[in-house]
This record gives C-alpha cells, sequence and structure tokens, in this order.
C-alpha cells in the first residue's frame, strides 16, 4: 500500500498494521458512524479485540464558563448540553440553587415540569431510536422516529414557546404556564404515539433482520453493569432497578403512577426494549400531569417569594387582562437580573433521557457560582463500548453504539 | 451509386443497429440503464417516502413527483470536482470504474431479445453460460477499486465485497444454470420459447427464481445485503475515496450490475417477451420484445428497491451465512428440481420442442 505513488504516510487515514493479523481503525471523529467522537478500534481480522472511545472533540469548558455568567444565564448554557433533553439536562441545576436559595417551587410549577421533563424524555429516546435505526441501516424507523418526535418538539413548543432550547424551569418555578388547550393536544399525541410504538415493534424490533442483528449483541451482565457504573435505561436494561424517579423521587414523581420496567438480558435488544417501554411510562405520566394541571386552578407556577416583584404588568398579562402575543406569556428573566444565592453547597440529581444527571453547585454569594461541577449520564455510560465492544464483529460497532443511545456533547460538556 | 443516403443507412444498419453495438449501448445497455436507473432511483425513493411517511423529491416539478430531481442529481454528479488524494494509485484508480461498468454491460452481449435470428448480438447456442459467465468478472474490479483507493474504509468493503463475491456466485450461477439442467439447453432462445405457453420457469421452479433474487440482492449490495458499502460502518465502503463522475460511475456498475442481472432473470424465470411472438422487421422483431423484457426486469427491479424501505442490513458473517447455509441448499434442491423435471420430460409433455433427447 505504501508504496503507491509517491507514498504520503497518513496516520489514521490507513490501516495500521500492529502485530499479525492486528491492525487498528479509526472510526471518527468524522464518520457518518460516530458522532463527535472517535473509537479507536483494534480488530483481529473483523473481529474487535480492544475498543478505546476516545472522547472530548466537542469539549467546550462549560463548568468553567458557568463561573463567569448569572446564576440565571447559566441555564441556557447548560441546555447545550443536549438540546433534545433540555429541561432533564437543566432541571438538576436549578433544584440545586433552589436549594441554595431555600425556596421551594409551588405544586403546580412542579406538575409542569415533570410534563415537560416526559415530553423531554419521549423526544430524547425518539431521537436515540431514529439514530439507531439509521445505524443499522434501517431508514424507515429513522424516518418515523425523527417525524414522530416532531410532535413533541410541538409539543414542547406549545408549552414553552421554543422547539429545544425552552429554558423552561427556573428557580423557583418555570418561566411560563401552560396554554388552556395543552390537555388536548397531549392526549392526542399520547394516544397516537401509542399506536406508533406497536408499529415500531412490528417494522424494527421485531423484524428478524434486526433482531438477529441485535439479540446476544453487546451483552452487559447485571454486575458488569453495576460494576461500571452505568446509568439510566442502559443499566435497567441489565436487570438493575435503578431510577432516580423511583429512588429520589423529585417534582412531583412520587404523586404520578408509572412503574419502571426492567429487562434481564442486557444485550441490544433489551435497551432498544427498554426505551420502548419507558417511552410508554413517559405518555402515562404525562397524561397524569396533565390531568392534575386541569383540575387545579391557575395560581402560583412561579415562588411567590419572585413573583411579588413583578410589575403589576405582568400579573395582568398572566391574568389575560392584556392582550400580548398570547395568554400567559410572561416575560419573566428580568426578575433575576440581580439575583445573588447565599454562599454554600448543594447537589441535585434527576433522571433525563440517557441516564441520571448529577449537579453539584458551590455559591460564596456571589452573582456567578463559584463551581458547578456536572456528571451526565452518556458520561458514565461511555466506559460501556470499551467492554461491551471487544469480542464482536466490526459491524456490530453501530449496533452497540446506537443501543446505548450514547450522545457525545452531554459527555463532553 | 453511392448517395448519403446510403451512407447513412449504412452507417444506422451496419454500426448502431447493428446487434451488438446496439444492446450494448441503446436496449438494454447503457442507455436503457441509464433511463431505468433514473426511474428506479425515483421509484425508491417515492416508494420509501411512502412508508416513511413523507414526501420524497417533491421541490423540483411537483406535477411530477419530483421526477426531474434525479436529472439535476445527474447533472450534479457529472459536473462535480473529481477530487483525487495523492496516496491513490491514480491509474487503477482512474480504470477500476470504467473497467466495472465495462465489464458489468457485457452480459447483455450474450442474451437474446428476440427469437428473430437477425437480431442476435451472437450465436445463442451456450448463450445462458456465457452470460451467467460474464457477469462474474466485474466484482474484482470493485476489489481493485478498494486496494487502489488505499484508504481503511475502502479496504474493508473490498474484503467484505471479496467475501460477498465468493458467497452469492455459486448460488446465483447454479440457480441459473438449473433451467438449462431442466431444459437440456444453453441456448436462451430455446428456454423462452419453452416458456411461451405461459408456464414460466419461475413457476415451475421457485427455489431457483427466489435463490436467485436473494443471490442478485447480495451482489449488488441491496437492502438487507447492503454490506460492503454499509455507511454507519465503512462510509462509503470500496467507494469512499471517490467523489464526482468517478463516484457515479460506481453507483452505476452496481445498478447495471443489477438491471443486467434483472435482464437476466427476466428472461429465464419470467418467460423473456413470452406473451408476445416477435414479427419480422426490426420494431416488431427486436424493439418490441426488447420492450417487453426491460419491462419484466424493471419489475424485479422495483421489488428489490423497495425493500430498502423494510430492512436493515445484516452482519457480514450472518449474510454469509445465509448464503452457505441457507441458499447453497437451495439452488441444489432447485438444481436437483431442474434434473428431476429433465428427467420426467417436462416441458416434453407441455409439447415444447426445445428438450433434447
Amino acid at each position: 500500500m505504501a508504496e503507491a505513488s509517491g507514498a504520503v504516510a497518513l496516520p489514521g487515514m490507513e490501516v495500521r498494521q500492529l502485530e499479525r493479523n492486528l491492525y487498528e481503525v479509526y472510526i471518527g471523529p468524522a464518520h457518518p458512524g460516530s458522532g463527535h467522537m472517535r473509537i479507536i478500534v483494534r480488530v483481529e481480522g473483523d473481529v474487535m479485540v480492544e475498543v478505546d472511545p476516545d472522547i472530548g472533540f466537542v469539549h467546550r469548558t462549560m463548568e468553567k464558563l458557568s463561573e463567569g455568567r448569572d446564576w440565571m444565564k447559566n441555564i441556557p448554557l447548560f441546555e447545550r448540553m443536549a438540546i433534545l433533553d433540555a429541561c432533564n439536562v437543566t432541571l438538576p441545576y436549578v433544584e440545586a440553587v433552589e436549594k441554595l436559595l431555600d425556596v421551594d417551587p409551588p405544586e403546580r410549577a412542579k406538575y409542569l415540569r415533570t410534563l415537560l421533563c416526559e415530553i423531554n424524555r419521549v423526544a430524547s429516546h425518539l431521537y436515540g431510536f431514529g439514530i439507531f435505526g439509521v445505524f443499522l441501516g434501517h431508514s424507515t424507523l429513522y424516518m418515523w422516529a425523527f417525524g414522530d418526535r416532531e410532535i413533541f418538539v410541538e409539543l414542547a413548543e406549545k408549552l414553552t414557546g421554543a422547539r429545544l432550547t425552552h429554558s423552561y424551569p427556573m428557580f423557583g418555578g418555570v418561566r411560563r404556564d401552560m396554554p388552556d388547550d395543552f390537555g388536548k393536544h397531549v392526549r392526542k399525541a399520547t394516544a397516537y404515539m401509542r399506536r406508533r410504538l406497536d408499529e415500531y415493534a412490528k417494522i424494527f424490533l421485531n423484524n428478524p433482520n434486526i433482531r438477529s442483528r441485535l439479540e446476544g449483541v453487546g451483552v452487559i451482565p447485571k454486575g458488569r453493569a453495576v460494576e461500571m457504573g452505568l446509568a439510566g435505561p442502559n443499566v435497567r436494561a441489565s436487570g438493575v432497578k435503578y431510577d432516580v424517579r423511583l429512588a429520589e423521587p423529585y417534582e412531583a414523581y412520587d404523586r404520578v403512577d408509572f412503574e419502571i420496567p426492567v429487562y434481564e438480558e442486557g444485550d441490544s435488544l433489551a435497551r432498544a426494549w427498554q426505551r420502548v417501554d419507558e417511552m410508554r411510562q413517559s405518555l402515562s405520566i404525562m397524561e397524569q400531569a396533565v390531568d392534575w394541571l386541569e383540575k387545579h386552578p391557575r395560581e402560583g407556577f412561579i415562588h411567590e417569594k419572585f413573583w411579588k416583584t413583578a410589575p403589576p404588568i405582568y400579573k395582568q398579562v398572566y391574568a389575560g387582562a392584556v392582550p400580548y402575543a398570547g395568554k400567559y406569556r410572561v416575560k419573566m428573566i428580568p426578575l433575576y437580573a440581580s439575583l445573588r444565592v447565599p454562599a454554600g453547597r448543594s447537589f441535585a440529581r434527576v433522571e433525563s433521557g440517557r441516564g441520571e444527571i448529577t449537579y453539584y453547585v458551590e455559591s460564596d454569594g456571589k452573582d456567578t457560582p463559584y463551581r458547578v461541577r456536572v456528571v451526565s449520564g452518556s458520561f458514565r455510560n461511555v466506559i460501556a463500548f470499551k467492554y461491551a465492544m471487544p469480542g464482536h464483529r466490526l459491524a456490530d460497532l453501530p449496533a452497540i453504539y446506537g443501543s446505548f443511545d450514547y450522545f457525545p456533547p452531554e459527555w463532553d460538556r | 451509386m453511392v448517395t448519403a443516403y446510403v451512407i447513412w443507412y449504412d452507417f444506422l444498419r451496419y454500426l448502431i443497429f447493428y446487434p451488438p453495438v446496439y444492446q450494448f449501448i441503446i436496449i438494454p445497455g447503457l442507455i436503457a440503464a441509464l433511463v431505468v436507473a433514473v426511474f428506479i432511483i425515483w421509484f425508491e425513493r417515492k416508494a420509501a417516502a411512502r412508508v416513511q411517511m413523507r414526501y420524497g423529491p417533491y421541490e423540483i416539478s411537483p406535477r411530477t413527483g419530483g421526477a426531474t430531481q434525479l436529472i439535476a442529481d445527474l447533472i450534479r454528479y457529472s459536473f462535480q470536482e473529481i477530487i483525487v488524494p495523492r496516496t491513490v494509485d491514480a491509474a487503477i484508480y482512474f480504470a477500476a470504474p470504467v473497467a466495472a461498468v465495462i465489464l458489468s454491460l457485457m452480459p447483455l452481449n450474450a442474451i437474446p431479445l428476440t427469437s428473430n435470428p437477425a437480431f442476435w448480438p451472437i450465436p445463442m447456442d451456450y448463450s445462458l453460460l456465457v452470460a451467467v459467465a460474464l457477469t462474474t468478472l466485474s466484482p474484482i474490479f470493485v476489489i481493485v477499486m478498494a486496494w487502489a483507493s488505499n484508504n481503511k474504509f475502502s479496504l474493508i468493503g473490498g474484503v467484505r465485497e471479496s467475501f460477498i463475491v465468493t458467497a452469492y456466485e455459486l448460488v446465483a450461477v447454479l440457480s441459473m444454470l438449473s433451467v438449462a439442467a431442466s431444459m437440456s439447453t444453453f441456448n436462451l432462445v430455446d428456454i423462452v420459447e419453452a416458456q411461451s405457453g405461459g408456464l414460466w420457469y419461475g413457476l415451475l421452479n421457485p427455489p431457483a427464481f427466489l435463490a436467485a433474487f436473494i443471490a442478485t440482492l447480495m451482489t449488488t449490495s441491496g437492502f438487507p445485503f447492503e454490506i460492503p458499502d454499509a455507511e454507519s460502518e465503512i462510509v462509503a465502503g470500496p467507494y469512499t475515496e471517490y467523489s464526482g463522475l468517478m463516484y457515479g460511475l460506481d453507483m452505476g456498475a452496481a445498478y447495471i450490475k443489477r438491471w443486467v442481472f434483472s435482464v437476466l432473470m427476466a428472461l429465464v424465470f419470467l418467460g423473456g417477451w413470452a406473451p408476445y411472438v416477435p414479427g419480422t422487421g426490426f420494431v416488431l422483431g427486436y424493439l418490441v420484445p426488447s420492450l417487453i423484457v426491460s419491462a419484466k426486469a424493471l419489475v424485479i427491479m422495483a421489488v428489490m428497491s423497495f425493500l430498502r424501505a423494510v430492512y436493515g442490513r445484516y452482519r457480514i458473517d450472518q449474510a454469509l451465512g445465509v448464503a452457505w447455509e441457507i441458499l447453497i441448499p437451495l439452488a441444489m434442491a432447485a438444481f436437483g428440481v431442474g434434473l428431476a423435471e429433465a428427467y420426467f420430460h417436462v416441458y416434453a409433455h407441455l409439447g415444447v420442442m426445445a428438450v433434447a433427447g
């Protein structure tokens, strides 16, 4: 190979022979199946013997950036970790700061947050599903999942005004109340999605072609999953019943009725089914949340501490007395312009679409955080590549990668 | 007296309408294959879009369902800059796709599109054998492309292609030749004539048809066997380093290969020009039967394209397992069925003279 036309050596472009029958292949960072990361694979023939996930290609120094921004302005910053899961990703930050501020959001705000979290979870799982489908060459699932995700993105838009980066949870509440006809839209979407999930099973999960690709591939036994500290749907697909919503209920999760699906197999197929079952649970939670919200009066979507400082015009807009771009659309951001958080340390965690996400927040009493530390679900899941992939063929790399629903920007922060 | 008319007439007669040239260049060769590719890609996009709940090509000429989008795509491919990496072996890098396209078209010169001997490109006595043999020439150039590209993904794609070639070729050859066993002839004209009663060989020996169909899917990396150029694993496989027109040629070679196999299958399994009895003259004796064969081949291609919307892709070892453990026994069984049919003189009982002996 090397003597071909002038012999220009480009490391990483060529297959490098390490020893007899052992070659090194770089998948990524600019590869249709790699995402924003690089996977260094050593193959013996077609079988992977060593897999090294090389991460950090989309690192944005978010933790450091957050130290120079107002408390409020960090919410849109942290959203950029996983914009398709924006509410789940920023919620623990908001909760941690609320602990420092010693405010407890009103009940209505908790339900609104729960509602958006579940909308986000469904949208995020559908996104992962679509990518998973195209990794296996199944373009129909890709199009279906992305098309159906649009419904939930639009639901989020109706609720918050933004498709992806909602910045919805704020300290002491949420940014706005839900529109009057929102319950109707939610029920329509959940009924539709339940039907669609059956069709997904028909064309993808029960397709013999796909089953043969996923069954017994990338198996992570229960003990191994615990050892590696996997998070989210991936650990539950290995038989560990662990979910932050269950272990340490936040927001309204202790008042809604839901189950945590668990699979014992721990292979790629189980992880895919896990997500389908979780979506069903999320749809049910969404309906319960919206039922509660419709039954209860529209009062207190934000803590009194902040609401009372709002100028009267805000309250008139909220009450619908002043016509302004739609009912309930109050601009709340100015209330937090000079927010100072009392010195202290706090910690909060939620279950995001890709696993448990934790924030440690430290304040020294100024208008910017002293330190914010984030550990996201993808960060804990990426290590599994190193142990789940060896022994499988190179063609199984996308099947395992996709099944973990790994999202590089969430790790890289 | 030599007039301009005579010169043009002879030019057309002996150069353009000379069957070997005509079949290679026009129908069912290069131009027909291009038209078919345009139609099939349009169909593939539209059918997949229908399944996937979207529109497919739409913006350019919505009235025709975005059909002219393909013309735009072709023009783009033709005029795009061809980027040649410094690390490739340039001569082979350029020669291989051209050779692949030409050799993919070769089998079309060994097949009859009419029973009228005036329009046969070659003597037809062993045409089935020659056509099947010629289909096995082009895959080596895909492997050559991969080697000349000097790229890791190309190399892996090339290796996969070579595995697939060894797996499908025996199946394709066996299943196509089971018809020869059944009718005791390699003459494609006789084979088609034998099916003129309406009892197509695909109905008489379905395992052979099925095996040939799946083998064709494997050769042309159609779903669910889109393995040598699996995008999410190895970018574009052997074609990774190709761009512009050269990439168009690579893709064209795959389409032509699929087209050639479809035409062969239409002749062998679907009765060729069967309901029609070719007459005399160019139009009735050549053009009409060739269009009938093309239409049947087009249906086969359309079914193959539609599978894209249903399946993902198999892993290479699974595909090889399908080929060696299921398809080869299936092709053997088909061959046995063919032999049994020959033994019991099935076609002779149906009043067909093609059977020797």
